[in-house]
C-alpha cells in the first residue's frame, strides 16, 4: 500500500456567494465522503486552509499579503489518504462534491525515502 | 448525525440570525449583517466536514452571537451611527435576543417589514424570501421563474425604499397591524402559489416555496397579536393544496390535473391538520377570502372520487367569493362550474358577463371554457371555433398540446 495526497484546488466557497442550502448540501457531502473513507480505513490525515496568504517570492524574499478573492485558484485543503495505486485513488477522489464550482483534485503519491 | 435533524438547517437559521441582528443594530446595517452571517455559514459548512457539532443550531446561534463584537468594530471603524446600541435593546442584554422566543419576535418583525406598503409589492417578496426565509438571489430567481439579474434588482430596490423611508424593525399596532397583516398573508398565499401553480419541473424547489410559505404562517399563528381568523384560514388553506401535492406530479414531472389524480396518495395529516385549523378559524364571522378559497379545497378534499365533487357546494362558495373578491377569473371557474352541474342557462350567462382580454394572459383559458360549453349543448362547429382560438392564444406547450389533441377528437366526430 501508498500513501496519497488529494490536493483540492478552486474558488472559495467565500467567492462564490452560495447560499446557506447550498453550503448545507455540500457540507453533508464533504461529510459523509470522510466518513467513508473513515469507515474504509483508509483516511491518513487531512486539513481545510483558510483563505489568507502569505506570498513569499524570488530573491529578495518579497513578500505579498494575499487573499483568494485576488488569485485565480487556491489550494483548500487536502486529503491523505492509503490506497493500492493512483488508480484506486482516482476511484475515491469521485465523491469530491465541488467538482461543480470549478474545483479540482489533484492527486499526489506520497515519495518514500529508503532507509 | 441524521441529515433529517438538520434539514434546512442552514436556510433557516440564516434568517434568524439575520433578523436577529438587525433586531440589534437597526435596519441600516442590513449589508454588514448578512455578510457577517454569510461568514458563520461559511466557517461551519469547513469545519463540519470533520466533524458535526453535537448541537449544531447551538453552535450557529452562538457564532452570531460572536460576529455580533466583529460587526460591533466594523461598524466603528467605519464611524456609522449606531442607532439601536444606545438606546432600546441597549436594556435587554444581547443574550435574552438570542432566546427563542425572541429569535420568533425578530423574525416577524423582519416578516412586517418585508411586507411595508413603502415597499413595492413585487419587492416584498423577493426580500422576505432573502432576508426571512435566507434564499439567495439565485433560489428567489429560480422558484419565482425570473432572471437573477431581476431579483437583485428588486432586492436593491427594497433596502433603498427601507433606507429612505427610515422603517422602524417594529410589529405595528392598533388599526396599522391589520392592514399590515393583511400585506404580509398576501405575501405568504403568493409565494405559496408560485410553489403550488408553478409548472417549472423543478420540484424541490416548488416543495421549498410552499414549505416556506406555511413555516412562515406558523410564526403568525405562534404570536396572538398576529393570530386571527384570517390567518388561520389562509394555514388550512395552504395544509389543503400541500396536502394533494404528492399526487399532482407524475413519474415523468408533468403536472395531473384534479380528475386525474390518485386520490389516494393525498396526504392525510395534512387534511386533518387543514381541518382543525379551519375550525378555529370559524370561530367568528369575520370571513375573509382565505376562508372561501378554503372551503373551496376542504369540498374538493371530501370527495372519494372526481365524480362525487359535490358541485354545488363549490358553486355557492365561489359565488361568495367572487362577491368578496369580483376577479374575472373567479367569473371564468364559475361558467366552468355550472358546465359541471350542467346548468347551461347559467353558464352562458356568467360567460356573457365576462371580457376575455380581462384575463390577459389567461384568456386562453376562456375560449377553452367556452369550447367545452358548446360541446356540452352539442354545437360542435362553434366548439372547435373557440378551441381554435384557444390554442392560438396558449403559451404553455403542455397545454397547447392538451388542446390540439381535444381538438382533432372533436373533429373526427364531426367528420
Amino acid at each position: 500500500m501508498k500513501n496519497f495526497m488529494m490536493i483540492f484546488v478552486g474558488k472559495e466557497y467565500v467567492d462564490l456567494n452560495l447560499s446557506p442550502e447550498d453550503m448545507q448540501g455540500r457540507m453533508e457531502k464533504w461529510f459523509a465522503w470522510g466518513s467513508k473513507m473513515e469507515k474504509a480505513g483508509i483516511l491518513r490525515g487531512g486539513e481545510a486552509l483558510t483563505p489568507q496568504i502569505r506570498r513569499i517570492v524570488g530573491e529578495n524574499r518579497t513578500v505579498t499579503d494575499l487573499t483568494s478573492a485576488e488569485v485565480k485558484e487556491i489550494v483548500g485543503g487536502y486529503y491523505t489518504v492509503e490506497a493500492k495505486d493512483i488508480d484506486a485513488v482516482e476511484q475515491i477522489a469521485q465523491d469530491f462534491p465541488d467538482y461543480d464550482l470549478g474545483g479540482t483534485v489533484e492527486i499526489r503519491e506520497i515519495m518514500v525515502f529508503d532507509k | 448525525m441524521e441529515h433529517k435533524d438538520i434539514d434546512h438547517l442552514f436556510r433557516h437559521h440564516s434568517g434568524k440570525m439575520v433578523s436577529v441582528l438587525t433586531r440589534i443594530f437597526g435596519l441600516s446595517h442590513l449589508d454588514i449583517i448578512e455578510d457577517a452571517v454569510q461568514d458563520t455559514f461559511i466557517k461551519a459548512s469547513i469545519l463540519w466536514r470533520k466533524q458535526q457539532p453535537e448541537y449544531p443550531e447551538a453552535w450557529l446561534t452562538k457564532a452570531a452571537k460572536n460576529r455580533v463584537l466583529d460587526i460591533f468594530r466594523t461598524l466603528k471603524t467605519q464611524k456609522t451611527h449606531i442607532a439601536n446600541l444606545s438606546t432600546g435593546t441597549d436594556a435587554i442584554a444581547i443574550n435574552e435576543l438570542f432566546l427563542d422566543k425572541e429569535i420568533e419576535d425578530a423574525q416577524l418583525r423582519m416578516i412586517f417589514t418585508a411586507c411595508h406598503p413603502k415597499l413595492d409589492a413585487r419587492d416584498r417578496i423577493s426580500f422576505a424570501l432573502k432576508t426571512v426565509s435566507g434564499f439567495s438571489t439565485k433560489e428567489i430567481a429560480s422558484a419565482l421563474l425570473t432572471k437573477e439579474e431581476t431579483i437583485k434588482k428588486r432586492l436593491v430596490r427594497a433596502r433603498k425604499s427601507i433606507q429612505k423611508a427610515g422603517l422602524q424593525f417594529s410589529i405595528p399596532q392598533g388599526k396599522a397591524l391589520k392592514e399590515r397583516l393583511d400585506s404580509v398573508m398576501e405575501v405568504l398565499y403568493i409565494i405559496f402559489n408560485e410553489g403550488f401553480h408553478s409548472n417549472k419541473k423543478n420540484q424541490l424547489i416548488r416543495e421549498d416555496l410552499c414549505g416556506e410559505a406555511m413555516r412562515l404562517c406558523q410564526m403568525l399563528l405562534k404570536n396572538k397579536t398576529t393570530r386571527t381568523s384570517s390567518s388561520y384560514a389562509l394555514f388550512a388553506l395552504m395544509c389543503f393544496h400541500s396536502a394533494r401535492l404528492p399526487a399532482k406530479i407524475n413519474l415523468n414531472n408533468e403536472v395531473i390535473d384534479l380528475k386525474q389524480q390518485d386520490r389516494s396518495l393525498w396526504h392525510l395529516p395534512l387534511i386533518q391538520l387543514g381541518n382543525t385549523m379551519m375550525n378555529k378559524a370559524v370561530e367568528t364571522e369575520d370571513f375573509s377570502s382565505y376562508h372561501y378559497e378554503a372551503a373551496i379545497a376542504a369540498e374538493h378534499l371530501k370527495a372519494k372520487t372526481y365524480a362525487d365533487t359535490n358541485w354545488n357546494k363549490i358553486l355557492n362558495w365561489y359565488e361568495k367569493l367572487y362577491t368578496m373578491q369580483p376577479m374575472p377569473s373567479h367569473l371564468l371557474t364559475i361558467a366552468v362550474i355550472c358546465i359541471q352541474t350542467k346548468d347551461y342557462k347559467k353558464a352562458e350567462s356568467y360567460f356573457n358577463k365576462l371580457e376575455p382580454k380581462a384575463l390577459e394572459q389567461r384568456k386562453y383559458l376562456f375560449y377553452a371554457a367556452k369550447a367545452d360549453y358548446y360541446k356540452a349543448i352539442h354545437n360542435l362547429e362553434l366548439a372547435i371555433e373557440h378551441i381554435h382560438q384557444a390554442i392560438e392564444y396558449v403559451t404553455n406547450d403542455l397545454e397547447k398540446d392538451y388542446l390540439l389533441k381535444k381538438k382533432s377528437a372533436w373533429l373526427n366526430q364531426l367528420n
